[in-house]
């Protein structure tokens, strides 16, 4: 893989950001890096669809969910272990995924973005409504001991659990990754996202690739939903602020740069985490991510002038 | 009957209303204004090609900045409003500025994006705000008599309409549907596509600052949660859908049509009621793009025979 100049720059500079809040501050560079590979994970799949189909899914955070519900249900009903509950519920939203492409997604596929964001809009607003409808607005916890697991090094301790989220990611990457280069399906989606037309012409089904990569894409969120239950207060909107941080993530690294998403993630978590840090500012932390998407439009739309 | 008449009446029927109608129905009337003005100015912005999400964030911030004069400056209501606008219209500038460059998506996130930013500023400078817990007025505006608020929301959302019929005579209105169809031809054309877009945003949020500010002056009351409410974003864009886009009529029948039947929806679903205007944006976008007021009225006049299909020969 080869780098630019430029970008070797940015990297070295964002290298050199991450020693230096490590060295500070090593609790807030752990609490960024947990963070940070959460966003990733959760981003990875919306830069894929957005990547290969071309739409952008703004029902996102809301399939990340009915994902958290799913496994909150398998707790509460089956007393099964959030992590365990993993496998069935990325295979429930796999299903689910793939049926919400063929009943709407498809349809607008070749339209204009107009029309895509408008239903995938539409979408969320049902997934959102709907889950009210069935859970009620009642926040939901579940307990388990190992989410409060800590270790140290030391005299620096912290909390161990999220770097689950730094395994998953770096795990579906590989996945990918491998997938992309090694397996026919992967390789048909790849000269997809190159080129949908001339992918059609040399005889590759592009509708299946499409069906593929969005239903896998919620998968990976199922995934994400039972990794995250453990360690999160469950309530109707509690995905909805990732659909937008994700694009923000997705944005920052480019458009097919997965790598580059877990990389943006931990810089956009160590941000926040720097926030959250300094006393009586902890609520501004939000704001980041708005920070991020305006200046990476700005240096865009800068760019695209010249 | 021509549709100048109808237009006639249908003034006349809205003038004389609060004589005869009790004050429930003022009242329902008065939302469906609301809800009305907002839908237009939405619509006002997609018949440029872009898909705005940020009908609420402003809003929001004309409620905001119409409470923060009357609670901290001790201005008078009225004037206040038309802060409300000027305030939402400068961050839609600098906003716009920023981002209608690039647009589509990304004009189309950062209006989602706004929303919650918007509110998350508004619950973090509690000094200025109340914070999370909102700010009461002492009282509302004409000491809540429904009938004058009925009456300033008619005036506003008539100044609406116009508006939006001006967009549709006037060169704006060339330059915006050049743009929408093909933009390089209206580059090329000499048409400023920059500059249009960002006065047509910039309007657009003026008129959703100013129905937010006089919302909140109505109920006297301002509240992250309740003024940047979901309700403000996504029932305009079902009302329009509803109706027709890229119509002055359009919106106009589908917040009467809506208006009306959200009274009854709350009612029946506690809980998550919006799912309805969800699956009217759906069903809209993949079924009837016309909107579903056309295709129903469409369908049942060539049941009747009345109107022949074109491809029956």
């Amino acid at each position: 893989m080869s780098f630019s100049i430029k970008e070797n720059k940015t990297i070295l500079f964002a290298l050199a950001f991450i020693i230096i809040v490590g060295f500070w501050q090593p609790n807030v560079l752990m609490d960024g890096i947990q963070r940070g590979s959460m966003y990733a994970v959760i981003a990875l799949p919306l830069a894929l669809v957005l990547g290969i189909l071309g739409v952008l899914n703004l029902a996102h955070g809301e399939f990340l969910t009915v994902g958290l519900y799913i496994s909150y249900m398998f707790y509460n009903r089956f007393n099964l272990d959030p992590l365990l509950s993993i496998i069935p519920v990325s295979i429930i939203l796999l299903v689910f995924g793939g049926l919400i492409y063929l009943l709407t997604v498809k349809r607008v596929i070749k339209e204009g973005h107009l029309n895509q964001l408008l239903l995938t809009f539409g979408i969320s607003m049902i997934l959102l409504e709907g889950v009210k409808m069935i859970w009620t607005t009642r926040p939901r916890n579940v307990f388990t001991d190992y989410a409060y697991a800590s270790a140290s090094i030391g005299e620096f301790s912290f909390g161990t659990y999220g770097l689950i989220y730094l395994l998953i990611a770096v795990l579906v990457l590989v996945f990918l990754q491998l997938f992309l280069k090694k397996t026919r399906l992967g390789q048909a989606t790849f000269a997809v996202g190159q080129n949908p037309k001339g992918a059609r012409i040399v005889g590759i089904n592009v509708n299946l690739v499409y069906l593929f990569v969005f239903s896998i894409s919620i998968a990976i969120l199922g995934i994400v939903g039972g990794a995250m239950l453990p360690r999160t207060a469950i309530f109707p909107a509690v995905g909805s602020p990732y659909s937008l941080k994700s694009f923000a993530l997705a944005a920052m690294a480019g458009l097919g740069n997965l790598n580059g998403i877990l990389f943006a993630g931990i810089i956009l978590g160590i941000g926040e985490a720097i926030i959250n840090a300094i006393p009586g500012y902890s609520g501004w932390a939000d704001l980041v991510f708005f920070g991020v998407l305006i200046i990476v439009i700005l240096t865009r739309a800068f760019r695209e002038a010249r | 009957m021509n549709s100048k008449n109808i237009i006639l009446i249908l003034l006349a029927i809205a003038l004389v209303f609060p004589l005869f109608a009790g004050p429930y129905f003022v009242n329902v009337l008065t939302t469906i204004f609301v809800f009305l003005a907002l839908s237009l100015s939405w619509d006002m912005m997609l018949r440029t090609g872009q898909l705005s999400f940020g009908t609420a964030a402003f809003f929001g911030l004309g409620a905001y900045a119409s409470a923060i004069t009357v609670l901290k400056l001790g201005w008078n209501p009225l004037f206040s409003i038309v802060i409300g606008g000027l305030f939402a219209g400068l961050i839609s500038y600098i906003l716009g500025y920023a981002v209608l460059k690039l647009r589509e998506i990304y004009f189309s996130i950062t209006t989602l994006a706004i929303t919650s930013v918007f509110s998350v500023i508004i619950r973090n400078m509690s000094d200025l705000t109340g914070g999370a817990g909102g700010a009461t007025f002492k009282s509302a505006i004409f000491n809540g008599d429904p009938t004058k608020i009925y009456y300033l929301l008619l005036f506003l959302t008539l100044v609406v309409i116009g508006i939006s019929e001006w967009f549709k005579r006037s060169k704006i209105h060339f330059a915006i549907n050049s743009i929408r169809n093909d933009e390089v031809t209206a580059k090329s054309s000499g048409i400023d596509v920059f500059k249009y877009l960002l006065l047509v945003f910039v309007i657009t949020s003026i008129i959703q600052g100013v129905i937010g500010a006089v919302y909140a002056q109505q109920y006297a009351f301002v509240e992250p949660e309740s003024t940047f409410s979901l309700n403000f974003l996504l029932l305009p864009i079902a009302m329009a859908l509803v109706g027709g886009i890229y119509s002055t009529n359009g919106p106009i029948i589908g917040a009467f049509i809506l208006g009306i039947i959200s009274e009854y929806l709350k009612l029946i679903i506690p809980y998550g009621h919006l799912i309805v205007y969800g699956l009217i944006i759906v069903i809209v976008v993949l079924y009837m793009p016309s909107g579903i007021y056309k295709t129903v009225k469409g369908k049942m006049l060539t049941n009747n025979g009345r109107r022949e299909s074109y491809d029956h020969t």
